[in-house]
């Protein structure tokens, strides 16, 4: 999916950090934020490319994408919450 | 979801990691967990050896720790994360302290209680109870 599809309210730049960083970063962004905001969380752990979304869904909230920015090592997971 | 009620018996580096890293999940997904840090999963928690960074630990810990493209927060600063996210509680165990003649203020400042086996026990009576 191409990055310029999608356009973040909340850029949330998780690179460099392991497991479980990046998705504790994230909900605690999500935790306080409007129903509709859209986040891309920037991140370097491969695992949160299944993580993320995995948690997303449990929590009711939507991806709406994930962006593999392969010449620059690291992952945009696009995040809407949905409360 | 009644949650997990996790024992951390070991100061290796790697389980602390992982009991860190599944507890603050499970913590800021709203399900609750509680920890019961005995014997060397206690001494873990010792603020000399926090500083020191002395732990017992195998090659994925030491992975982990000289890799400069890893940022890996400390499963003591992840545990306080998820305090703030959820529903986490963390106990002390009494026996290990007594043994050792140690107080609870030479550990990591994470630490909600002290509890001896009984008062686990009720704190994990509707919990799923993990022993690391």
């Amino acid at each position: 999916m191409s990055e310029t599809e999608l356009d973040a309210d909340v850029t949330v730049d998780s690179r460099g950090a392991t497991c479980p960083g990046p998705l504790m970063d994230l909900i605690g962004h999500v935790r306080t934020a409007d129903a509709g905001t859209v986040f891309e969380l920037l991140t370097t752990d491969s695992a949160s490319k299944h993580d993320v979304p995995e948690w997303v869904e449990k929590a009711g909230h939507e991806t709406l994408g994930v962006v593999d920015h392969d010449d620059e090592g690291y992952w945009s997971i696009f995040v809407r919450t949905a409360r | 979801m009644p949650g997990y009620a996790i024992v951390l018996a070991s100061g290796q580096l790697e389980r602390l990691q992982a009991v860190s890293n599944i507890a603050s999940i499970a913590a800021a997904s709203d399900i609750p967990v509680e920890v019961f840090a005995t014997m060397d999963g206690l001494e873990a928690f010792d603020k000399d050896r926090i500083a020191a960074m002395d732990f017992e630990m195998g090659p994925v810990g030491e992975a982990m720790l000289s890799n400069e493209d890893m940022d890996m927060a400390l499963f003591v600063d992840n545990l306080a994360r998820a305090s703030e996210l959820g529903p986490i509680s963390l106990y002390a165990c009494e026996l290990s302290m007594d043994a050792l003649q140690k107080g609870l203020d030479e550990y990591a400042d994470v630490f909600d209680d002290v509890l001896g086996v009984s008062g686990f026990l009720t704190h994990a009576a509707d919990k799923q109870v993990i022993f690391v």
